[in-house]
This record gives C-alpha cells, structure tokens and sequence, in this order.
C-alpha cells in the first residue's frame, strides 16, 4: 500500500528528512536523538540529525527566504529562493533541503548568499506579469515582499516593446479559487497540499522548462473540503479567492480574531472586516486544532451573513409576519410565557448558540419553572446521560488523534463533519502508519480504512472479539474510537453510546499508551452542543413533542425538522440571526447576532471553551443574544441578575467553571462511572447507520449561514455539475 | 422752521401711517415685516410681492420687498425670484420690466422656493444594494 504521495515515495526528500520533515505535534514522542552543532552565521546552535539548514536557522531567528518550502509539506526544493553559502563548498546549497552536518558553517548574509538570491529572483520576475496594482495578493504576496528584501535594486529589462513574458492560461479550479496561471512561480505548493493533506490528487505539472504549468491536465475543478486552503499557500496571486476578487487591499481591513463556529472543531480564524463588512475569513494558527487550515464552509459562508438577516423584531399580524418595535415583540413573548404553565413551556437550541445565551435561556426557563431545555441534536438520557461529561467530549483532543495506531470510526464521515480532525487522520495514515477503520455507510475519507460494515451491531462483535478486527485491535499500542454524535440520535442512540462505552473500556485494559489515553471520543458536528450538554440541557425533541408546549421557544433551532404541524396550538418564539425553518413557523421573531457580531463562548468537541470576537455590529436592530433574553426575562417580570457579558460569564463560572478557561481543556473522566450507569438493556435498530453529509455537495450547506450564502450555493452546484460530468 | 422743531417727522409718520392703510394697517405690517416704512411701488411679480424703493433710506435700505399677502407669515427670502433678486441686491437698477437684454427661452423653469422642511423636500435616495440583506417572510 503506498501511502506517501508519488513526491515522497520517489525519494525526493522522504528518504532523507524522514518524519523530523514533517511538522507534527506528535514528533515530540520520540526519543532525543544526540545533536550536532552547526554555526549559522557564526552562531552555534544545537539541532537533531537530519534538521535541515532551513530548520537550523529559524531555531536563532535567522529567516531564510523561500518560496517552496512550507513547514507542513513535503519538501519540493524547486524554487532555489533559499540558496545559502556553507563555508567549504564551492557551490550554494539550497537551505530547505539540504540536512546540516557536523560543523557546517552556514553564510546567510554572504555575497555569494546574496547574488544567488538576486539571481534566482530576477529569473523569478523575468516571467512574472507586472500586475501587482491589480493582483489580488497585492499586500500580502511573498514575492513581492522577498523581491523588495532580497532581489537586486535595479532591473535588466529593457525588452519593452516585445511582449516575450510567459503566458498561460487560466483554469477553471472551482467556484472558490480564481486562478492566474500567468502569474505561477511553480512552487508546487498547491499540489503538494492537494495530494498530501487534502488527499485529492487532482493537482499536478505538466511540460518543462519555461513550458511548465501547474493544473489538472484534464480539465477539472479542484473540489475538496480544505481547497481555500491553497490561496493562503500560493506565495503569489496565481491563486485567489473567488468571491474575495477585487473586494479589498489587505491594509484596509480590520482584523479580529474569532472562532469558527460552522462545526464543532473550534477552528480558530481571523475574520477581515471594512465599514461594518465581514470580507473574508482566515485561518489563524493553532496547533491544537486547526494547525493552519480551514475548511471552506468557515472560510467562505461569510458571505450567509449578508443574506437571509432577521434585521427587526418580527411578530404575526393577521397570520403574516410584519416587522415591529421591540418592544411589541418582547411584550408579546413575555405574555405567552407568562400565561403559558411551567410544565407546558419548552425549548429547543440550534447548532449556533453561544454558552452565553444558553445560560441565560436555561435560567430564564429554570426561573419560570420549566427544565424542559432540549438540543437540536438529541442526546440520550439513559445511562449516565449528560451527568458524565467523559460521554460527550472528544477526551482524547484532536492533537491526540495523530499518536493513535488503531482508530475505529463509529458513524461518522469526518471528512465533512470535522474536516480539520480528517486533515490530522489522514497525516497519521500517511506519516505515522495509522490503520484506520470505519463502521458506518462507505464513504471517501481521502484515505484508506477497513469498512467494518454499516450495521451497529459491529460494536458488540467488536466488544466481543468475534469479529475479524479484533486481531488488529488487540495488538493496538494506543487504540482510539471515534463515535459520530449524530447516531446518539438514533432511537437506539442510548444502545450505541453504551456499547462503545464498553468497547472502550474493553480496549482501555490492553492499552500501553501514553498516560491519560482515552480511548474513547465523541465527534460532534454542531458547535453548540458541548456547551449545552455542560449546562444541562437534558431534553430532548420527542420528549418536547410528546409534552405538546404551549410555548415554545427556537433558539438558532432550524436544523430539528420542527414543523408547524407538530406545534399546531404552540406559540413559537423563534431567536436567531437568519430567517430559515425556525423563523418561518415563528409567532415572535426576535433578531440576534451571528457569530462574528458577538462576544460569545464556544465549546468546541474536545470541551475547549474559546471565545469569539465582535468583528462587526449585530445588523438593523439585532442584538447579542443573551441581551434579548436578559430584555425578555425583565419583561416577564423574572428579572436575570446580570447586567453585563462579565456578569453572565460570572455566572457561566458558577455552573461550569471550565466554560470560561478560554483556551483550556478540562479532561473528563469517571468513564468507568458511565460504564456502570449505562443501561445493559435494549438492543440495537435493525436500520444501518446513517450519515447526513457523505458527499461533497451534502457539506458545503449544513446551517443557516451556509445556508444562505451564495457562494456555498454555488460549490454544491459545482460539485454536482462535476459529478454528471464524471458518470 | 418745522423742521427746527422736528415738526416734519410727526408730518412723515402720520403720512407713513396713511401709506399702510391707517392704524390698523400699520399695526398688521408691524406684526407682519416687524417695520413700518413706506417708498414708490417699483413693480409687483407674478407671485404677488411688491418691490419698493425710497430713497431718503440709505443704500442697503432703500429698497425692500413686501412678500404676498397670502403667505402671510410663512414667507422666506427663497421666495423672491431671481429676476427680482438683482435689482432687490443692487446687481442692476433697472427692474425686470424694464430691462430690455434679460434672457427670456422657452425652457427656462418656474421659479420655486425652498421647499426644505415641507414635504415637498427634496430627499435623496439610495441607489446601491443594501450591505445586509434582511430575510422577507412568506
């Protein structure tokens, strides 16, 4: 089984870099080799064997400029920008690939460093368009920023009238990516990313020479869940983004850094706005979640946050919504709630809701009575239910995924619910040997795995070591299973999570992994769901349907398939930032933020509290969400005692502390606990396990804010226009 | 000798007096223009202000208009049209009647105050897209 894309596998730099090549943040398991000292411009410094010369100088800060080389990709060594002089040798040596030895004295400054660099940067430009006023990297583009350092101050072109540039044409990549090919410096980067972290070996060089150009040969749109990523990769404006094109110069926005909310990795971003304008969304790094990547539903559905606003309060006159005061619609929510009884009020939150809004909805709801809070993604209440917080998180953290050798998925498509924890399952697939095995319906998770089957039954054969995997799992040093929250839903969601429970800790006897290994994980797909599970929302749909509320109050909840005919003689309130599902079946509209409007918490699937940014003001007459339901509690004349986001963030702190440690885990435990609350009983569905998103085109829509935005709308009919093409 | 005594003054305000109609009269223009001045009837435009002048005023005085009785107090500098306008500011002595090289074409436009704080404003609009779209209820 080859695994190495063709670039490694070739000998090209695998071989000799081995895994120390790779930025991984499991690298540091291994045993300390002994180091060797080389001197970078007079400088000694202590590295591993193998380091390259590259790596050496960034240990003191000396950068060594470069075009092709990036820290988690395979090294190509084709741009020749990182030449530098090493005493001794006759020629200069290009600094990325080249391993230090013993003693090496390495010129940075030299010369010969600096004529080599010249050199290489005028062939660069002798090719390069000179459209930089209208390029959109313009600001932000590495050859730019090197040919002002490092390229000589003044030009041998004198070939004015003689148009003799390189010209290439442009591809059509996708509904995402805008591509000049004139402007390509054949750095590879993309290709390498294509074929090594995305796992689509679309991308590729054809030619030689100045012939040379980077595509898909055949023509072909370059559709994957990671392909925005190529545009923060290119160093040039060969490739942009799409909708961003022509939008903004880099030093005119403001840029604030937030969190991702469209799934439930918590990927951290910075959100690029100009005159009250989310522009555009990037990856912001962090090595625990994200590394440097974004999936292209959080970095493109920014444009949702301009359709589909709920911009005032909304309230049903004469059975037609109309826009109002907000004091109307406050007023004739509080007096729903108000003539409503506590057993018969109810409500329900969707896959977008802060922990702040929560905590308030729940206290405004405990306050009035009701417990009867529920999540749009159900979880089962038998058991230990959501007592134990060990049965809900990812225990293991998404950095923990690439140190396990035996990864069993259980109904789950990571690929498209968590592209970022498929981007680290595929890394320890391909550096680390990981086997990887799934029990669900066959999907493509960009690499190979053992398909158990698509029936749940497999977690018992697997617990009871009658089924032929076993024999892999036995031997696992550091086993890990990954059960999809979506099954939790199933009506035998509480069977499915016991079970897995018990595999688990099964698994967990055997286990010779590192200390606090946790074999099992829960993978979430809704961002909201952690926080509501830590802050007790308990309910669940059925149990709401079956109480037949009186009033019932949405917030963000447009996934849950709630329909107008469930809810005949209910009262809805609906609170939320787009006019979806929930709005449309609504009595009461009450605009709130989106997610870049508001200073909110999150918790992400490994129950990591981060916090958001006020990128931009909530639009019209929205507000933060927590706000409405504090203005509504006083309304219904049951005042919430807080004031001010610190004051509701006090109160966070007395419910669940760890919600606001931003930035930090709190691990879970008491897994045996579980394991012995979890009922034995009951047995599993006939029905196979089934996914939501297991195509392209299923992940690119999946809320309201992807929802509404175009440029969504167009990848999805992308996708499918690519697939016709393919049949 | 009258004037000695300052005899003619009495004489010029009583005949200033009969000019705006008597007491009555001249209390409503007191009410009306806050002065009581009285000059040659130049010319009345088809708005119905009336342009006079008197020369015993001195140059910035000496010639003043009394707007339509209809707009009663509502009545506003805007309100005199522009052939007026150069004789009311001393830009020529001759008043439109009279002057024989005023341009006079067919598509030339009526003349309209300042319709600012009526609703005949002029309020201009939006043309471009909204940043924010709001979602429309069916």
């Amino acid at each position: 089984m080859l695994r190495l894309p063709l670039i490694r596998a070739a000998g090209l730099s695998g071989c000799r870099l081995g895994a120390t090549g790779l930025h991984t943040t499991a690298s540091k398991l291994q045993a300390p080799p002994e180091q060797i000292e080389v001197f970078i411009d007079d400088i000694p410094v202590l590295v591993d064997p193998g380091t390259t010369v590259l790596q050496a100088a960034a240990k003191i800060g000396v950068e060594i400029p470069r075009f092709c080389y990036h820290e988690r990709l395979a090294v190509a060594g084709n741009c020749r920008m990182c030449l530098v002089e090493i005493e001794k040798q006759i020629k200069p040596v290009a600094a990325c690939a080249m391993p230090v030895m013993k003693g090496w004295r390495v010129k940075t400054n030299s010369d010969l460093t600096r004529k080599a660099r010249e050199g290489v940067m005028e062939f660069l430009l002798v090719n390069h368009p000179l459209d930089c006023p209208i390029c959109d990297q313009g600001g932000e583009c590495d050859l730019q920023d090197q040919s002002m350092a490092f390229g000589n101050d003044r030009s041998r072109f004198v070939d004015i009238n003689f148009s003799g540039k390189r010209a290439v044409e442009d591809k059509d990549v996708g509904p995402l990516i805008k591509t000049v090919m004139t402007r390509c410096i054949h750095c590879t980067r993309c290709i390498r990313f294509a074929s090594e972290v995305a796992g689509v070996d679309d991308l590729g060089t054809t030619g030689r020479g100045s012939d040379m150009q980077v595509g898909t040969y055949v023509e072909k749109m370059f559709l994957s869940e990671l392909s925005g990523n190529v545009i923060d990769l290119c160093p040039v404006g060969a490739l942009t983004s799409k909708p961003y094109a022509f939008v903004a110069r880099p030093w005119e926005t403001r840029r604030t850094d937030s969190i991702d909310v469209l799934d439930a990795v918590g990927s951290n971003i910075v959100v690029s706005t100009r005159s009250g304008e989310v522009l555009r969304v990037l990856p912001r790094l962090n090595e625990e979640i994200n590394e440097e990547w974004l999936s292209d539903k959080s970095r493109f559905a920014c444009d949702g946050l301009k359709r589909q606003r709920l911009l005032t309060p909304m309230m049903k006159v004469d059975s037609k919504l109309q826009p109002v005061e907000w004091e109307d619609a406050l007023v004739a929510a509080s007096r729903a709630l108000q003539q409503a009884p506590a057993t018969k009020i109810a409500a329900v939150t969707g896959k977008l809701a802060d922990a702040e809004a929560l905590i308030s909805l729940k206290d405004l709801f405990n306050k009035l009575g009701s417990e009867t809070l529920a999540t749009e993604q159900p979880f089962p209440k038998d058991g230990a239910g959501i007592d134990l917080r060990s049965s809900y998180i990812m225990n293991n953290k998404i950095a923990g995924i690439e140190e396990a050798d035996v990864v069993v998925l259980i109904g789950t498509n990571p690929r498209f619910e968590a592209p970022l924890v498929n981007t680290r399952l595929r890394k320890s697939y391909l550096h680390r040997e990981q086997t990887i095995a799934l029990i669900g319906p066959e999907v493509d998770l960009t690499y190979e795995y053992e398909h158990l089957g698509d029936s749940a039954e497999v977690i018992s054969q697997l617990k009871n070591g009658t089924h032929p995997f076993c024999a892999t799992l036995k031997n696992a040093k550091a086993p890990l299973i990954i059960l999809g929250a979506e099954q939790l839903g199933r009506s035998d969601g509480s069977k499915i999570l016991a079970e897995t429970q018990a595999l688990a800790a099964s698994l967990g006897k055997t286990v010779q992994a590192p200390e606090n290994w946790k074999v099992l994980n829960v993978l979430h797909s809704n961002a909201s769901q952690v926080a509501a599970l830590d802050l007790g929302y308990g309910s669940s749909l059925a149990e709401i349907k079956a109480q037949n509320p009186q009033v019932l109050f949405l917030l963000g909840a447009d996934d849950a398939d709630i329909k107008r005919e469930d809810f005949p003689n209910t009262f809805i309130i609906y609170l939320g930032s787009h006019g979806d599902q929930g709005a449309c079946i609504a009595d009461v509209v009450l605009p709130g933020a989106a997610y870049t409007e508001k200073n909110a918490s999150y918790v992400n699937t490994e129950g990591r509290a981060q916090q958001t940014g006020t990128a931009v003001n909530p639009p019209g007459m929205a507000r933060p969400d927590w706000k409405i339901i504090r203005a509504l509690s006083e309304f219904i004349g049951v005042r919430l005692p807080y004031d001010t986001i610190h004051d509701v963030r006090g109160r966070l702190e007395q419910v669940a502390p760890h919600l606001v440690r931003y930035g930090d885990i709190e691990p879970a435990n008491y897994f045996a606990q579980a394991l012995e609350l979890a009922k034995k009983t009951g047995s599993f569905a006939s029905d196979p396990l089934e996914l939501k998103q297991k195509t392209l085109d299923e992940f690119f829509m999946t809320d309201v804010v992807s929802r509404a935005s175009p440029t969504m709308a167009k990848c999805v009919q992308a996708v499918i226009k690519q697939r016709q093409a393919q049949l | 000798m009258a004037k000695f005594f300052g005899v003619d003054k009495v004489v010029r305000f009583f005949q200033i007096v009969r000019d705006n109609g008597g007491i009555r009269g001249s209390l409503r223009a007191l009410y009306r223009r806050d002065e009581l001045k009285s000059g040659t009837l130049i010319g009345e435009d088809k708005y119905g202000n009336r342009y006079f002048e008197n020369n015993m005023h001195f140059y910035g005085r000496n010639r003043w208009v009394e707007y339509a009785d209809h707009v009663g107090l509502d009545y506003n500098a805007s309100q005199v049209p522009p052939e007026w306008f150069g004789w009311l500011h001393y830009k020529t002595d001759l008043p439109p009647y009279k002057d024989p090289s005023r341009p006079n074409y067919k598509w030339m436009l009526d003349h309209t105050e300042n319709m600012t704080g009526t609703r005949d404003a002029y309020m201009p609009y939006s043309t471009t897209r909204p940043k924010i779209e709001a979602w429309k209820p069916k």
